[in-house]
């Protein structure tokens, strides 16, 4: 059941629109950026973007940074909510449940193809990025390949690869706490923009609340309050503090919520 | 179930937060001769101060509106009072300041510059400063055993910590009270609160989140530039200090009947640094153009008002009045004084 789902993902032409899109807002920066040869003053604009224009290998971090706040929890979240809600509507729920496979499996595989769908959405904007940066601006000037860190001393190309390569996974985690919110609400409803929406609404109020003093006491618990965290992996050394708060709280919310999932999944009348 | 153990991690960090402190007998004096002899403590951390001030300054005091008006997240390693580091860390970069026996790096990550100057005499308040133990060192280096009181234990950063208060020896302060809650083993400051008066929040608090007091290796504070190309040398760190070097103003020995602090006010340098504890002012000669941005700035905001001597300001417990120009030349007078005070030191500059 699982490769079935996988192969349902990777022949619908809306997974590679949807990543198609994911990459073209960077690519679009990056662009701009060479062209006009204007980096964003200090504190605007996302991570890294200020540093790429003299070493385009810095460029991937910068398209996560780019794509975090809003296209990929979105893109996330229209995946994940159709998850479910997606077969209610077409009313082919019943039949698959029909199956003797039976819904915890279904369940299963429909978490396998949203969790593929994560990391390949953060793999492809990645690698995408790595060698638009690199044609655009160059690798840098530095002796040895070495990349200037946020913290101004140099990493080493293997240090810089590593940093990205554990970015990237930081950031699929970090986009599993939307999957888990958008593929519960699938279980609830039978229409998958509703899923959808009301994932992103649980993540626009988490970015609002952030942004207020008032709030200060629910904040380490919101979705969103580490995202961004990953920036850290950059910095020399390593500031493994949110990055290790973050990892936990995405833990949380994905735990709880698969469980309510499941639960409501696994017990409910399926009609359609 | 599940809401029961979602419930139970919420909870979790109040409950711990919430155990008491186990305190200790260490009196007052005892705690401000700790945080005195604490500059040479080998620590390492993460620290976040936040700032309560809404400065209405111009783009040259930019660090200094950052510094007291919004949340600052420090990383620190400290191996001595000459051989230190502070990042300012920030969602989309980072700063760092470098400290060795010869001078200081500055480096800007969004920038993409570092720069080499030494250490000047007068500058502007930079992150270092706000750094608790730096901070309790500053607050609390001339306080006097007789002003200070003791405060319950608290634990910050894992420890358990006592706490002192101090109100400010002389009248005319605009600060009301500096809570520390100290580490007793090494007199680092792990928590301090600044209070104005008449206000019920902190005006000023830097605390350590995460502490290690073992010796951070030598590698962790020495800089060595990525990028040769980004380097610059320069003088002088900030505008105070530029000032203070090239500005032909030369400030009185004693102003608005406050002692010059250090011995080169009134005969070397231009910028002058007055009062003890927590009462200071400071008079910074401003030349025509920085004078006139600011003037304008300061007029439009909201409290500004027209004094005889120029254009007054009171932004929390901290006062500020720009004097009218006289030769092009304006004073900003800033402090933890009154508006009184700061009155009557116009009147002297202007004689």
């Amino acid at each position: 059941m699982i490769g079935v789902e996988l192969r349902k993902l990777v022949r619908r032409p809306r997974t590679w629109v949807v990543i198609g899109l994911l990459n073209a807002l960077p690519t679009l920066v990056a662009v701009l950026l060479a062209v006009t040869d204007l980096a964003p003053r200090p504190g605007t604009g996302p991570a890294f973007l200020s540093a790429v224009l003299s070493n385009g290998v810095l460029f991937p971090a910068a398209a996560l940074a780019i794509v975090l706040p809003l296209f990929l929890p979105v893109s996330v979240a229209i995946v994940a909510g159709d998850a479910v809600a997606g077969e209610a509507q077409a009313g082919t729920l019943r039949y698959l449940i029909a199956r003797p496979a039976g819904r915890t499996r279904l369940l299963v595989a429909k978490l396998v193809a949203v969790l593929v769908f994560v990391a390949l959405a953060v793999v492809v904007v990645t690698v995408t990025a790595y060698f638009v940066g690199t044609a655009l601006f160059g690798t840098g000037s530095l002796d040895g390949g070495a990349v200037g860190a946020v913290s101004g001393v140099p990493l080493s190309p293997r240090q810089a690869v590593w940093r990205t390569v554990l970015a990237m996974a930081y950031v699929a985690f970090s986009m599993l706490g939307v999957a888990a919110v958008a593929l519960f609400l699938s279980t609830v409803t039978d229409s998958p923009l509703a899923a959808a929406m009301g994932a992103l609404a649980v993540l626009v109020a988490s970015s609002l609340l952030l942004t207020l003093e008032a709030a200060g006491a629910l904040q380490p618990y919101l979705p969103t309050r580490y995202w961004l965290a990953f920036v850290d992996l950059f910095r020399q050394p390593i500031l493994w503090r949110d990055l290790v708060r973050g990892i936990g709280l995405q833990a949380v919310y994905v735990a709880v919520l698969l469980a309510a999932t499941w639960a409501n999944f696994t017990t409910k009348d399926i009609t359609s | 179930m599940v809401a029961t153990g979602v419930a139970v991690l919420v909870a979790l960090p109040y409950a711990v937060g919430a155990l008491p402190a186990r305190d200790s007998a260490v009196s007052a004096g005892a705690l401000l001769d700790a945080v005195r002899s604490s500059a040479d403590v080998p620590h390492s951390g993460y620290a976040e101060s936040v700032g309560g001030l809404a400065l209405p300054l111009t783009e040259d005091f930019t660090a200094l509106t950052d510094l007291l008006g919004a949340r600052t997240r420090l990383r620190v390693w400290w191996r001595g009072d000459t051989d230190w580091r502070v990042d300012t860390v920030r969602a989309t970069g980072e700063s760092g300041l470098y400290r060795d026996a010869d001078g200081l790096w500055s480096w800007d990550f969004e920038r993409r510059s570092a720069v080499r100057t030494t250490e000047p005499t007068v500058r502007l308040p930079r992150a270092a400063d706000v750094e608790p133990a730096a901070l309790a060192r500053r607050l609390l280096s001339e306080a006097r055993p007789r002003d200070a009181e003791r405060l319950p234990a608290r634990r910050v950063a894992g420890r358990d910590a006592p706490g002192i208060r101090v109100r400010p020896a002389a009248g005319g302060s605009t600060i009301d009270r500096v809570d520390a809650w100290i580490d007793p083993g090494s007199g680092l400051g792990l928590r301090v609160e600044v209070h104005g008066t008449g206000g019920t929040r902190p005006v000023l608090e830097s605390a350590y989140l995460s502490l290690d007091l073992g010796t951070p290796p030598p590698a962790s504070t020495r800089f060595v530039p990525a990028d040769p190309a980004t380097v610059r040398g320069e003088i002088n760190t900030d505008l105070a200090a530029a000032i203070n070097v090239f500005s032909p103003a030369r400030p009185p020995a004693t102003l608005a009947g406050l002692p010059a602090r250090g011995e080169g006010v009134g005969s070397v340098g231009s910028v002058g640094s007055y009062g003890t504890g927590f009462t200071l002012l400071i008079a910074l000669p401003l030349p025509g153009r920085l004078s006139r941005q600011l003037r304008g700035q300061l007029a439009d905001s909201p409290g500004a008002t027209r004094a005889a001597a120029g254009v007054r300001l009171a932004v929390g417990p901290l006062s500020l009045l720009l004097t009218d120009p006289v030769d092009r030349r304006s004073w900003l007078l800033t402090g933890t004084v009154t508006a009184a005070t700061l009155d009557r030191a116009a009147a002297e500059l202007a004689r």
